[in-house]
C-alpha cells in the first residue's frame, strides 16, 4: 500500500476468492468499498455505527462490522461477503440453506450479517474441535449461539429460528466430522 | 372447501428467501439509476420556532443540482388530516420538520450543502405535554387543523358507549380507578427509510421506488401532494426491509424526493441515516389511559369507563385512528355489560406518532389486563379463574356489534393456564423472585373496514408451459404473503411451488388492494386469490371436459394434471392451457377476481361488525426479577392463539416469535426518550431493541377454530402475538414482587423504584372503591 | 468524516511520524470501534489519524506470562483475551469483562489499549484491569515510563498520556503464591443482556489461601464516578479477614465503603439514585455470595 501524492491509497486484498485491487481514500470504510467500488450490494448498511451487525463481513474468517473498519487496513487480508458465501455453482451453501429451511428469514435485511456470523461460528467451532487433543467434542449450546449472535439485530424473527438454524447446522457438521 | 389439504398446513420455506440469503434482493438502498442524484433534507434545530432561511451559499456549491425550500414548491398538505406541509414555511412545530432539501451528485456534497444553508430561528416556548396543550392559555399548535372540537389543539375525538354504566356501577362489588402511561416506541426497521424518484420530463410521468405498505393509497396521497394525476404516478416496491406499520403513511421526505426529481429531471434517491430514522420516523402512540373498571361479587366484569389522551404530536397521521382499535379492546375483550370510552388526540410540539403493529391495541390491552389482575387481587380470586369466567364465547355479539362467529378465547386461556401450571408458581428467595402473568387479546382477523373498500384484487394465469403467475394487489414486507399465496395456488391448481411466480410490486400492473395492514393479507388476498382460481378452474374444467370427452366430469388438480373424478383418466394442465389458447375459440388461461370482505362500516356510534372475523390470543409469561437491580428476565412465554387454521406452521411461528419479542421490547426496554421536544436516544446504542441473548423460551400452541369466512378457515395472525405480551410480562413482575406497575417500559430503574416504594410521578389518580354487600 | 491517515509499520516509524506531527492535531486509531463513531457524529477539521493497527510488534500485539506477572500488549484485542485460557483461569474478572464487551464483531477488533485510553467511566476491560491493580507501560518520544492504572485517568476521556506518548503494555501482577481460591468476576448492569454500556459495573478479584483467609483483594467500580475507581478502603476492610468470619453485617459495611467512592451522574441511561442503589446492592451481594460459600464449606 502506497501513500501517493493524491492522499489516496492502493489496497490489495482477496474478495470472495478473487485477488482485487482498489484505490481508496484515508477515510474510506470497508462497507462503502464493497458496496460502491465493488458494487456488491448484499452487505447491508443498517446503522453505520457498529450496533446492528447488518454489515458484517468476514475478514480472515472472523466477523467484523464493515461500517467501522478502515479500508486502509484491509491490505493483504481475505474478505468474505454474502456474495462469496454461496457455493461455486451458485447454489445455496449449508448456512444459507439452513436459514431458508428453518424459516429464519423474514424481511431479510439482517440476513447477510447473520449468515456470515453463523459461518464464522462454524469456523470457530471447528478450531475448537481441532484444538482439543483428547476427550469429547465440545458441545455447542443454545446460549453459545445467542451470545455469538448478540451483535446482530433482527426486528422480524425474534431470533428463534435463526438460532435454531445455527444449532442444526453445527450439529450436522459435528456428525460429519465425527 | 377442500379440507384434505396437501400443501396448506405444511412448513413450506419462504418462497422469496433465496434472494434474501444470497444478498441478491434489491432493497431501496441498493437501487442505482443512471445519472442518479442524492437527496438530503435539512430539518429544524428547534421543535418550535419561526425562522428565515437563506440557501444561496448551498446553491453555489459545485455538484449541487437543486435546493428547495417552501418558497420553491407548490404542494398540498399531506397526512391523514391534510394538516402537514411538505416543506415548512417560516414556522416549525416539531423536531422532525423539513425546512429545505438538496439534490447533489454525491451524498457528501448534499450534506455539505445542507451545512451551508443559513437559518435564523426565533425560538418559541413549545408545548410538550398534551394536558398543557388543552389549557385555554396554550397557543394553537397546528394552524391547518380542521374539525369542530371544543379545544383548538384537539386533532381528533372518538366517543363510544354501550350498556347502562350507572346500573353496572351499582352492581359492582369493587371499583378501581387507575391511570396508565404508555411510551413512544419506534419500529426500528432494520432498513432505514428510503425512496428513489425518477421523473420523466418528456411525458410527465413519475416513477417511485418506495417501501410503502399501501401503494395505492400512497399513489393517491402523492398525487394530492404534488397536484398530479394519480395515474401518472407509478409505484414500484423494492424489497422492503421491515414494515410493522411504519410505512402506512406517506411522509414529507417522499414528495420532497419526487419534487427534487421533477425539478432536476434526474432520478433522485433519499436514504435515511439511522439517526434520521430515529428522529424522523413515526412511533407508536404515547397515551395516558384513565381506566375505571368494576367487578361483581361473583367475579363478573361489570363495566369499563375509559378516557384516553393521546399525544398526537404536531401533525396527524393514520395513527390518529387507533381509537377504532382501542375502543374495540375495551368494549369487546371479555364480556363487558357496559362500556364508556372517550379518546382525544391532542396536538403538541412533539414528534408525531404513526401506526405500529397492534395499532393502539397493545396500549389498551396493557391497561385492561393490568386492571384485571388488580380486580382479581381485590376480590380475592385467581388470575386465571377471573379470566375464564369472563372469556368471550363463540356466537357472541358484543356491545359494539362485533360478531364472533368463531371464538377461541376460552381455548387460548385454558391452553396457556395449563402450560404454565406445570411450572413453579411464585417462588422467592432473597434476591431473585419469580412470577407469572396472564393476558389475552382480541384483534381484527379478517381485515378492518376503515377505508371505502377493504378489498384486494387478484389475477391468476397459467402459461402454455404449465407455470402459474399470481398477480396480486397484496405486497410482501417480509411477513410471507408471497409464500402463502403461492401455496394456495399450488394447493388448488396442483402446480408445483417452483412453477409459481408472484407479481406484487408494481401499481401499473397489479390490481388494487388497500394495503398491508390490520393482519389482513392472508385473509383478504387469500380469499381474493381463491376467487380468481375458482373462475380459472371453471374455464379449464370446461376445456378439459371437451378434450376428454367427459361432459359431466369434475376434476381434481394434482401434480400438474387434471384427474377426472369419474374415470380417473388425466390430462396435463399445460396441455389444457395450450388447447385453450391455440385452438378455437382461442382463450387465455387467465382470470381475475376482486374480493371484498363481508364486513360492515361502523355507524356514527362506532358500532358494527367491522371485520370478516376476529382473532383471539392468550399468553402466560414467567419472569424472574433481580430485586437488587430491578432487571427482569423473561423465562417462558406460552402463547395460544386462535389462528382459525394453520396455513404454514413455519411462517406462522415466525410471526409469533417476532411479535412476542417486539412485545418484550415494549415491556422492558424500548422507549424513544424526549425532553422538550428533542429526541434523546436516536441510535441503537441508547434505543434498545432486544438482542438474541434477551430472548425467552417461546412455546406456541395454535388454536384452530376454522372460520368459514377465512381461506381454509384461517384468520389474520400478524399483529396478535405482540399485543398481550407487555401486559403479561408486567403482570408477572407485579405478581413476583407484590407491587403495582402502571407505566411502560418497566425498566430496571422503574422496577427498583417500585420495590423501594417510590412511585413514579406520571401515574397518580388511583382509587379503590368497595361497595357494601 | 474526513481525515489524514498515517500507517506506521513499526514503532521506529511511529516515533518519526510523531515528531513530524508535533504541531498538528492527531489522534491514535487502533480497533477504530469508538473513534469512527465519534468522527462520523462530530467530524473534526484538520485531523490526522495515526493508525496503530499495522504496527508489527510482537509485544504490542501479544500476551506473555512471566514469573510474577502477565503482560498484555496494548494492541491485544478483546477476543485475544477471550481465547486465552490462562487469563480465564488466573483472572476470571478480566476474561469476563472482555467476553461481555459490546458484541462478537466488536471484540474481534477492539483493543485493550483503546478501551483504556478512551478513558470512559464505563470501560469494561479497564474496570477489570483497575481491580487487578495493573500497571500501564507508556512509551514516547522521550522514553518509557510506568504508571499504576488507577492513576492513569484524570477525568472522563482524560488520561495521563502526554503528547508524543502512547500506551504500550499493561502489566498485571501475578496472583499470590499461596492463593488456592479466587472470587473473581465482572458484574455489568444495563437494560439488555448484550450490547450494553454499563450503568453500573463492578470488577473484583479476591485471593484466598488454604485457610480461607483473604490474602488480598481488588475492587473497581465503573460508570458511577467521573473515572473508574479502585475502592481501596473497601479492600482494606476485608483483606486478611477469614471468609468464615464474614457476616451479613460485614456485607453492609463493605457496601457502604464501596459507595464512598461513587459520585454518579443522572443521564438517559439511569439516574444517580439508581446507580447508587444498585452499586450498594451489588457490592453487598459479593460478600453475601462469599458467605454462601462459607456455609457450603461447613
Amino acid at each position: 500500500m502506497k501513500n501517493s501524492d493524491t492522499g489516496s491509497f492502493i489496497v490489495n486484498f482477496n474478495l470472495n476468492g478473487k485477488d482485487v485491487k482498489a484505490e481508496i481514500s484515508a477515510s474510506t470504510l470497508l462497507l462503502d468499498l464493497i458496496r460502491n467500488t465493488f458494487n456488491m450490494k448484499g452487505t447491508k448498511p443498517g446503522c453505520n455505527e457498529g450496533e446492528c451487525g447488518a454489515c458484517t463481513v468476514l475478514i480472515n474468517d472472523v466477523p467484523v462490522n464493515s461500517c467501522l473498519y478502515l479500508a486502509a487496513n484491509i491490505n493483504g487480508k481475505t474478505v468474505t461477503t454474502i456474495e462469496g458465501l454461496s457455493c461455486n455453482d451458485g447454489s445455496l451453501s449449508a448456512v444459507q440453506d439452513s436459514l431458508v429451511k428453518n424459516g429464519a428469514v423474514q424481511c431479510g435485511f439482517c440476513t447477510s450479517g447473520m449468515a456470515l456470523c453463523i459461518k464464522a461460528l462454524m469456523f470457530e467451532y471447528e478450531n475448537l474441535v481441532n484444538s482439543k487433543l483428547t476427550g469429547k467434542k465440545p458441545k455447542l449450546t443454545e446460549n453459545d449461539v445467542k451470545k455469538w449472535l448478540e451483535g446482530n439485530l433482527c426486528r422480524c424473527t425474534g431470533y428463534v429460528n435463526i438460532i435454531k438454524s445455527a444449532l442444526e447446522l453445527i450439529n450436522n457438521v459435528e456428525r460429519k466430522s465425527g | 372447501m377442500n379440507t384434505d389439504t396437501k400443501i396448506i398446513g405444511t412448513p413450506v420455506p419462504k418462497h422469496d428467501a433465496g434472494i434474501r440469503v444470497t444478498g441478491k434482493a434489491v432493497y431501496g438502498h441498493d437501487i442505482v439509476l443512471p445519472g442518479m442524484l442524492h437527496g438530503a433534507i435539512l430539518r429544524t434545530k428547534y421543535p418550535s420556532a419561526t425562522f428565515t432561511i437563506d440557501v444561496s451559499e448551498a446553491k453555489k456549491l459545485p455538484g449541487v443540482a437543486c435546493v428547495i425550500t417552501a418558497d420553491d414548491i407548490d404542494t398540498n398538505n399531506i397526512s391523514f388530516k391534510r394538516d402537514h406541509p411538505v416543506i415548512k414555511a417560516g414556522e416549525v412545530n416539531c423536531i422532525r420538520d423539513e425546512i429545505a432539501a438538496v439534490a447533489a451528485e454525491t451524498k457528501e456534497i448534499a450534506l455539505t450543502a445542507l451545512s451551508l444553508i443559513k437559518v435564523k430561528y426565533k425560538k418559541r416556548k413549545g408545548v410538550f405535554d398534551p394536558f398543557e396543550a388543552l389549557k385555554p392559555s396554550a397557543p394553537k399548535i397546528n394552524k391547518f387543523s380542521i374539525g369542530n372540537f371544543k379545544n383548538k389543539n384537539i386533532a381528533g375525538e372518538f366517543h363510544y358507549e354501550h350498556g347502562n354504566l350507572e346500573k353496572q356501577k351499582k352492581r359492582s362489588k369493587i371499583i378501581l380507578t387507575r391511570r396508565f402511561s404508555l411510551p413512544r416506541m419506534t419500529h426500528a426497521c432494520m432498513a432505514t427509510s428510503n425512496i428513489t424518484a425518477a421523473y420523466s420530463q418528456s411525458d410527465g410521468k413519475l416513477l417511485l421506488y418506495s417501501s410503502t405498505q399501501v401503494p395505492f393509497l400512497y399513489q393517491r396521497d402523492m398525487a394530492h401532494a404534488l397536484k398530479m394525476n394519480p395515474s401518472d404516478i407509478r409505484i414500484i416496491q423494492p424489497v422492503i426491509g421491515g414494515g410493522f406499520g411504519s410505512k402506512l403513511d406517506m411522509y414529507p421526505f417522499e414528495p420532497i424526493c419526487a419534487l427534487l426529481s421533477i425539478k432536476t429531471g434526474k432520478p433522485v434517491q433519499i436514504l435515511y441515516s439511522r439517526e434520521e430514522e430515529f428522529i424522523a420516523s413515526p412511533t407508536r402512540q404515547p397515551m395516558i389511559i384513565d381506566l375505571t373498571a368494576g367487578i361483581d361479587s361473583k367475579g363478573n366484569f361489570t363495566f369499563r369507563e375509559v378516557n384516553v389522551i393521546k399525544d398526537n404530536g404536531a401533525y396527524t397521521s393514520w395513527g390518529a385512528t387507533t381509537p377504532f382499535v382501542i375502543m374495540q379492546a375495551f368494549s369487546s375483550l371479555y364480556k363487558i355489560p357496559a362500556c364508556y370510552f372517550h379518546a382525544t388526540a391532542v396536538y403538541t410540539n412533539n414528534v408525531f406518532a404513526g401506526s405500529f403493529r397492534g395499532y393502539g391495541n397493545p396500549q389498551a390491552t396493557f391497561a385492561l389486563e393490568r386492571m384485571i389482575d388488580m380486580l382479581a387481587d381485590e376480590i380475592g380470586m385467581g388470575k386465571d379463574e377471573i379470566r375464564l369466567i369472563n372469556a368471550n364465547e363463540q356466537g357472541e355479539i358484543t356491545g359494539q356489534g362485533l360478531h364472533y362467529q368463531t371464538c377461541g378465547h376460552r381455548q387460548c386461556l385454558e391452553s396457556v393456564i395449563k402450560s404454565s401450571k406445570t411450572k413453579i408458581r411464585t417462588t422467592s428467595n432473597e434476591r431473585y423472585k419469580k412470577g407469572i402473568g396472564f393476558a389475552s387479546m382480541l384483534h381484527v382477523g379478517g381485515g378492518a373496514k376503515i377505508y371505502r373498500s377493504d378489498g384486494c384484487g387478484s389475477i391468476v394465469k397459467i402459461d402454455p408451459y404449465g407455470f402459474c403467475t399470481i398477480i396480486t394487489g397484496a405486497n410482501e414486507i417480509g411477513q410471507g404473503s408471497e409464500t402463502v399465496l403461492a401455496m394456495i395456488a399450488a394447493e388448488e391448481l396442483g402446480i408445483a411451488l417452483n412453477k409459481i411466480k408472484v407479481i406484487n410490486s408494481d401499481t401499473d400492473i397489479k390490481p388494487w388492494d388497500v394495503g398491508v395492514h390490520a393482519s389482513r393479507t392472508s385473509f383478504v388476498a387469500g380469499n381474493s386469490l381463491l376467487g380468481a382460481i375458482k373462475k380459472l378452474k371453471n374455464k379449464l374444467n370446461a376445456k378439459a371436459r371437451q378434450l376428454m370427452n367427459e361432459p359431466s366430469a369434475d376434476f381434481i388438480y394434482e401434480s400438474g394434471y387434471l384427474f377426472s373424478n369419474q374415470t380417473r383418466s388425466k390430462i396435463a394442465i399445460d396441455k389444457v392451457v395450450r388447447e385453450m389458447q391455440f385452438t378455437e375459440p382461442n382463450e387465455l388461461a387467465i382470470a381475475f377476481y376482486f374480493y371484498e370482505p363481508l364486513s360492515e362500516f361502523q355507524d356514527k356510534e362506532f358500532k358494527g361488525n367491522v371485520s370478516g372475523t376476529y382473532a383471539f390470543a392468550s399468553q402466560s409469561i414467567e419472569v424472574e426479577v433481580d430485586t437488587y437491580t430491578g432487571n427482569v428476565r423473561v423465562l417462558n412465554v406460552h402463547v395460544a392463539q386462535d389462528v382459525g387454521k394453520v396455513l404454514n406452521p413455519l411462517l406462522l411461528e415466525g410471526q409469533i416469535h417476532g411479535g412476542v419479542l417486539q412485545g418484550l421490547g415494549y415491556a422492558i426496554c424500548e422507549e424513544l426518550l424526549m425532553n422538550s421536544g428533542m429526541i434523546l436516544n436516536s441510535n441503537f446504542h441508547n434505543y434498545k431493541i432486544p438482542t438474541a441473548s434477551d430472548i425467552p423460551e417461546i412455546h406456541f400452541t395454535p388454536i384452530e377454530t376454522n372460520d368459514r369466512h377465512g381461506p381454509y378457515g384461517a384468520k389474520g395472525v400478524g399483529e396478535a402475538p405482540l399485543i398481550p405480551t407487555a401486559a403479561a410480562i408486567t403482570n408477572a413482575v407485579c405478581n413476583a414482587l407484590g407491587i403495582e406497575l402502571l407505566e411502560l417500559p418497566i425498566t430496571p430503574e422503574r422496577v427498583l423504584r417500585a420495590i423501594n416504594g417510590k412511585q413514579t410521578s406520571r401515574t397518580k389518580k388511583n382509587l379503590t372503591v368497595r361497595n357494601g354487600k | 468524516m474526513n481525515f489524514e491517515l498515517i500507517n506506521p509499520q513499526s514503532f521506529k516509524e511511529l516515533f518519526l511520524v510523531l515528531k513530524k506531527l508535533k504541531h498538528r492535531k492527531y489522534r491514535y486509531a487502533a480497533g477504530c470501534t469508538d473513534i469512527l463513531i465519534e468522527l462520523k457524529r462530530n467530524p473534526e477539521d484538520d485531523l490526522t489519524l495515526v493508525n496503530l493497527s499495522q504496527i508489527n510488534d510482537f509485544k504490542f500485539r501479544g500476551i506473555s506470562q512471566t514469573k510474577n506477572s502477565v503482560r498484555l500488549g496494548a494492541g491485544v484485542t478483546a477476543n485475544d483475551i477471550v481465547r486465552n485460557l490462562n487469563i480465564k483461569l488466573l483472572y476470571p474478572v478480566l476474561w469476563e469483562a472482555a467476553y461481555n464487551l459490546a458484541s462478537t464483531q466488536i471484540r474481534q477488533v477492539a483493543t485493550i489499549g483503546g478501551n483504556i485510553c478512551t478513558a470512559s467511566p464505563s470501560g469494561d476491560i479497564t474496570c477489570a484491569l483497575v481491580s487487578l491493580d495493573a500497571t500501564c507501560v507508556i512509551i514516547g518520544v522521550h522514553g518509557k515510563r510506568e504508571i499504576r492504572i488507577r492513576d492513569f485517568f484524570e477525568g472522563p476521556r482524560q488520561t495521563a498520556l502526554k503528547k508524543g506518548e502512547l500506551l504500550y503494555e499493561i502489566i498485571i501482577p501475578g496472583n499470590k503464591k499461596n492463593t488456592v481460591k479466587l472470587f473473581s468476576s465482572f458484574i455489568k448492569i444495563g437494560t439488555r443482556r448484550s450490547m450494553e454500556c454499563s450503568v453500573v459495573s463492578i470488577a473484583y478479584h479476591i485471593q484466598i489461601d488454604g485457610f480461607n483467609k483473604i490474602l488480598t483483594s481488588g475492587f473497581a467500580i465503573g460508570a458511577v464516578a467521573p473515572t473508574i475507581r479502585f475502592t481501596a478502603k473497601a479492600c482494606d476492610f476485608i483483606n486478611r479477614k477469614n471468609i468464615n468470619a464474614l457476616t451479613e453485617r460485614d456485607a453492609e459495611s463493605f457496601a457502604l465503603k464501596v459507595s464512598e467512592y461513587s459520585d454518579p451522574i443522572s443521564d438517559i441511561r439511569a439516574t444517580r439514585w439508581y446507580r447508587e442503589k444498585v452499586l450498594f446492592n451489588l457490592s453487598k451481594s459479593i460478600i453475601e455470595d462469599i458467605i454462601k460459600c462459607q456455609i457450603e464449606v461447613k
